[in-house]
């Protein structure tokens, strides 16, 4: 029960179809990793860092179906920490990655799984969400529909492959 | 008695250093052109759905009815209130769902606004 940041920099956020996998490395995606763990989703931002005019569907969805072989670990400007460090570690940490090593999530196109639109122009655009007290995004158990969240960026929705920095704050129970 | 107005959230779109969107792909997103393109700044409200744990942001151009659940006292998102509609909806709280699933004695399958709850066999 403590906050936590889940930050991702350079990452060429590609564009991908709903309901089709979404490409490795271009996504964040966050899991929870027990059946009864809830997990709330407190705040989401997204820094374009395009070098061209790139509009960029985000979306805060949830996964159809989840990564598959294992999150291949975080690297580079990638990371995944405590908000207080004296934070105790979980005993089921939840699971976030930008990949996965044999298949990777697919984002809901379900008309009845809510999603959060994000969308900016990567060229300099800057978009923040952030939940107020009880009005957070929440995962509930480990597997789709409700156990999962993923920011991607949607090729259905119009949206072109674009570089940023985003982090997720969770706060898991 | 609650307010039907939670707490809302905050959410903040800053192309004022950007070209921001252009008006095709603005309405392909269901925003507002003029909300967000270049030079602009929108600042919006977010809720979340009473009956899914999922967060929607308020248009506050809006002039159609928003999805209301006189049980929870609380706007529910659009697929809610489609899903609301169906001959075999089951109310149910976001809370209630969270609190059976974390219980353990409880699966969710389906989707969020219209969720499966099946027990477990090994909790009975």
């Amino acid at each position: 029960m403590a906050k936590r940041i889940f930050a991702s920099g350079n990452v060429t956020f590609t564009a991908s179809a709903a309901g089709s996998q979404a490409t490795g490395g271009g996504y964040m995606t966050v899991v929870g990793s027990a059946a009864t763990q809830i997990t709330d989703i407190l705040e989401v931002m997204i820094s374009g860092k395009a070098t061209a005019s790139t509009v960029a569907a985000m979306y805060l969805n949830r996964a159809s179906t989840l990564g598959t072989g294992g999150a291949v670990a975080l690297a580079g400007q990638n990371s995944d920490g405590a908000m207080n460090p004296a934070t105790a570690a979980l005993a089921s940490p939840v699971v976030v990655a930008v990949d996965y090593t044999t298949n990777e999530a697919i984002p809901s196109s379900t008309v009845t799984d809510g999603r959060l639109q994000l969308g900016l122009n990567l060229f300099g655009g800057i978009i923040r969400w952030n939940a107020a007290p009880t009005q957070q995004m929440t995962i509930i158990s480990a597997s789709a529909p409700g156990g999962s969240v993923i920011l991607w960026n949607s090729s259905s929705g119009g949206g072109s492959s674009g570089l940023a920095d985003a982090h997720i704050i969770y706060e898991s129970f | 008695m609650a307010n039907v107005l939670k707490p809302e959230g905050y959410l903040f779109v800053d192309h004022r250093a950007s070209p921001g969107m252009s008006p095709d792909v603005a309405r392909n997103m269901g925003l507002d052109p003029k909300l967000v393109g270049e030079g602009t700044v929108f600042e919006a409200a977010t809720q979340r759905c009473c009956h899914c744990p999922s967060v929607f942001i308020k248009n506050p151009l809006r002039t159609r009815e928003r999805g209301h659940c006189y049980k929870c006292n609380g706007y529910i998102c659009d697929a809610c209130e489609i899903a609301s509609k169906s001959p075999d909806y089951v109310h149910r709280h976001v809370n209630e769902v969270i609190d059976k699933v974390s219980s353990g004695r409880y699966a969710m399958s389906g989707s969020t606004s219209l969720p499966i709850l099946t027990r477990t066999p090994s909790n009975g």
